[in-house]
């Protein structure tokens, strides 16, 4: 039995590694940044603000984390003493306990929230306490709703007797099938309003990608994202990055960059990573939940919660890996597709000065918190394209 | 279990009931204008009671308890703003007297004949104190008698019609002025005051009587929202097949499940919402099949009692009216607070269940009343609940009426039972032939 497991152990973690390295490949070239001086690229006041300002936010996130391991530590220990609040079967119990537990961690966290738009607003950037507050704790409805469903889907499985203890086979694919219908749906959710601009049609011409751009309002920071399936593909621009002190330039690099994932069939590569991840992380968290009798026991949800928290957190620097390189790919296609990388340079140095983004963080930030490539070395991107143009043209 | 709301401690002011339910239809069809001298003098009574309202609360702060001649005057006050009410909104049949004299009408109170010694503190914060009371009495209805504490409730908000309304006033409140109105018409047909809408009338008449007491510094208890406590002279009604079984005194909340309450109750929303739409497709089908077979199909009964029930168990959860959270499936006997419904399909009449959406219109129009109760109360059972880790008494019994009347009527309504909702605040009595 031992020779059998692990021959399917190393077989899972072989195939694994084939579908990583295949999601892995992309149309970047095998590239060395060469590394600038970050004082020679900002004004020493804009940098230094844009340091002090990413050092603190730094600690805020530090904080709420470790208050979120914290209180999520003592509940798996204690959670178990709320099942009496409940009586709604055990399934039900498990959602009672799911969402004490998310509650527990948002009221520990709302300080942190709060000195964040504190802070946020003192260095001049947009916060809203009300957002913070009310806000999160309508977000926090959101959540619960979706934590039901993933303890409903996990429960009853695991409740099955045949499944068992093995419900993670099936609950990975019905959670890869959730996200797929979610990444699908959403951008027709979104609304916003067509952008009119004549470098669109340009692009989505030379990106081969043609789908609607809009642009949403009710942000106060620059900032762009690419969404959808198939005919749900779309392109979203926040309002403020359409307005000065951005350019037509930079905003049409700011598009192409985003075409550029859409080009690169990105959304379908996360949704892949995701299923990628989705296996050994239910999986070990089955096996966390076999020390209090299993996932069809709500006693098992306080501790469940933790080691996924946790699992998420060892996670991280993997995804923040994967999602780094998408970007960095989509960087590339941006400076392929318009030939500007003054506009790129000049991009990510307002970015710095827009958002107070610090452009070289401290390395435990970039493997934790930074999931794209740092504003330095975007800008040392569009410096190497520049040279790789001008060795691949004739 | 026990299933009965038994009187949790009797309350200095106490309502007397000895109507017979019988109306005059002619002064039934002309009560608002009969009403007019009694409106007047009634506007002119109050000025001067808050007058002397004022000087009293002085005089009790200082003295520790109110002076002999104005706890009478004020006693009389609230007793005519009692008789007035009842009057007013066709709790009672006959003419009331202008000085509020005691034993005089069918539906009196009961005061403290003599002032009382209250706590200086109490007193003096009074005006503050009185605030969540003024609230629901507003709801409830029957609260002509305290106008000044209208117009601070309300800052003097003036509706289009140019009218001052408010919990104080004399907008009398939703729930009695719903009563009011169903039953004028019933009364029009019949000559009789439905006893549902009757009491629930008397119930609002009965909390704004101790509401008054407060507010005027006649006794130092607060007003207690029990309806068993408010009408314990009034004979409890025949039982209804959709019913309340649970245990009364189950009064203990968590803290943290209260705080995060409504949140907690978001998937449960959902998945009612979800459920709604199947409910409807349901319910239309039962409805054409009942009104060719006479009989709901047995299927038919049963899922929609679960609906019923599971929504009756949300609901609870919601508005504090009960503690644990409740399960998916609205299944009898899992929750503390739980709803009796018919077992099986009962026979009923095809041209009832031909006209059922119309014949449920004023249950609608009560069960908007009560509903507006509920949420008050929920409001209000919240704050005390954070604070104590209990709810009040009073507020869960009229948490569980509201629930139980919503129940009735959505029974009503989807056919589980043919027997209209019974909008007495009391809970129904087994007779010796059920």
């Amino acid at each position: 039995v031992s020779f059998r497991r692990s021959a399917l152990l190393v077989a899972f973690a072989a195939g694994w590694g084939v579908a990583a390295w295949l999601l892995w490949r992309s149309s970047l070239p095998a590239y060395r940044l060469q590394h600038l001086s970050e004082t020679a690229l900002f004004p020493a006041r804009v940098l230094a603000s844009a340091q002090h300002y990413s050092s603190v936010a730094r600690l805020f996130w530090l904080g709420a984390t470790l208050t979120q391991l914290a209180v999520l530590g003592v509940y798996a220990r204690y959670g178990v003493r709320w099942m009496r609040e409940s009586a709604a079967g055990p399934v039900g119990t498990g959602m009672l306990l799911g969402m004490i537990g998310f509650a527990l961690v948002w009221a520990a966290q709302l300080p942190f929230a709060v000195l964040a738009v504190w802070w946020r607003r003192h260095n001049g950037l947009d916060g809203s306490y009300v957002q913070a507050t009310v806000g999160d704790w309508l977000l926090l409805g959101a959540q619960f709703v979706a934590l039901c469903i993933a303890l409903a889907v996990v429960m009853n499985l695991a409740r099955v007797r045949w499944i068992g203890d093995r419900w993670w086979l099936p609950a990975a694919p019905v959670f890869v099938g959730i996200t797929t219908l979610l990444a699908f749906v959403a951008p027709w959710l979104l609304g916003g309003s067509p952008l009119r601009a004549p470098y669109v049609s340009q692009l989505e011409r030379i990106e081969h990608v043609h789908v609607p751009v809009r642009v949403i309002s009710g942000f106060g920071e620059p900032n762009a994202f690419a969404t959808g399936l198939g005919p749900s593909r779309r392109v979203f621009l926040w309002q403020p990055i359409l307005e000065r002190p951005f350019t037509a330039r930079e905003d049409r690099f700011v598009l192409a960059h985003e075409l550029g994932h859409l080009a690169h069939d990105h959304i379908w590569k996360s949704v892949a990573w995701y299923a990628l991840l989705a296996f050994p992380l239910a999986y070990l968290l089955a096996r966390v939940a076999r020390r209090r009798g299993g996932m069809g026991m709500p006693e098992a949800v306080p501790l469940v919660i933790l080691a996924y928290v946790v699992l998420q957190l060892v996670f991280l620097p993997l995804r923040n890996a994967v999602s780094r390189h998408m970007e960095a790919e989509a960087d590339w296609s941006a400076l392929r597709a318009t030939h500007d990388p003054a506009a790129g340079g000049a991009l990510f140095r307002l970015f710095v000065a827009e958002t107070k983004d610090d452009p070289s963080p401290p390395w435990w930030d970039y493997v934790f918190l930074e999931n794209h490539p740092t504003l330095l070395q975007r800008i040392e991107m569009t410096r190497y394209w520049e040279d790789y143009a001008a060795a691949q043209s004739p | 279990m026990n299933t009965r709301m038994t009187a949790h401690s009797a309350h200095p002011v106490r309502l007397v009931v000895e109507d017979d339910y019988r109306r005059s239809r002619v002064t039934v069809f002309f009560r608002l204008l009969l009403a007019i001298p009694h409106l007047i003098w009634f506007f002119l009574w109050s000025i001067f009671a808050v007058i002397v309202a004022i000087i009293n609360w002085v005089a009790t702060l200082i003295l520790g308890r109110p002076p002999a001649w104005i706890h009478r005057f004020l006693c009389a006050f609230v007793r005519y703003s009692v008789h007035l009410s009842a009057y007013f909104g066709l709790a009672a049949n006959p003419y009331p007297g202008f000085l509020g004299e005691a034993g005089e009408y069918p539906i009196d109170v009961d005061l403290p004949e003599e002032p009382q010694a209250q706590s200086r503190w109490k007193t003096l914060l009074r005006p503050l104190l009185v605030i969540p009371a003024l609230l629901l009495g507003g709801v409830l209805g029957g609260s002509i008698g305290v106008p000044a504490a209208g117009l601070i409730m309300n800052r003097g908000h003036r509706s289009r019609s140019g009218r001052f309304e408010g919990g104080g006033g004399l907008g009398g409140g939703v729930l009695a002025g719903i009563c009011a109105i169903l039953g004028w018409f019933a009364a029009l047909v019949t000559g009789r005051m439905p006893k549902g809408l009757r009491d629930a009338s008397t119930y609002g008449i009965g909390y704004g009587a101790q509401v008054r007491a407060y507010t005027l510094l006649l006794t130092d208890v607060y007003p207690n929202s029990d309806p068993t406590t408010i009408l314990e002279t009034v004979e409890p009604p025949a039982a209804h097949p959709v019913h309340v079984v649970g245990d009364a005194h189950d009064l203990r909340r968590s803290r943290l499940t209260v705080f995060f309450r409504l949140l907690f109750a978001i998937p449960h929303f959902v998945w009612l919402y979800l459920w709604g739409y199947v409910l409807v497709l349901v319910a239309i089908f039962n409805w054409f099949a009942t009104v060719i077979m006479g009989r709901s199909p047995r299927w038919c009964h049963r899922f929609i009692s679960r609906y019923v029930r599971y929504q009756f168990h949300v609901y609870a959860f919601v508005s504090l009216a009960a503690n644990p959270f409740p399960g998916f499936t609205g299944a009898p006997g899992t929750y503390p607070l739980d709803l009796e419904l018919p077992a099986d399909p009962q026979r009923q009449s095809r041209v009832k269940t031909f006209f059922r959406v119309f014949l449920a219109v004023p249950a609608f129009l009560v069960s908007f009343g009560v509903e507006v109760a509920l949420f008050t109360a929920a409001f209000l059972t919240w704050f005390v609940s954070l604070m104590r880790g209990s709810a009040p008494w009073g507020m869960r019994n009229l948490m569980a009426y509201a629930l139980r009347y919503l129940a009735q009527t959505n029974a009503y309504l989807f056919l589980l039972t043919d027997r209209y909702p019974n909008a007495s605040p009391l809970e129904g009595e087994a007779t010796p032939a059920e």
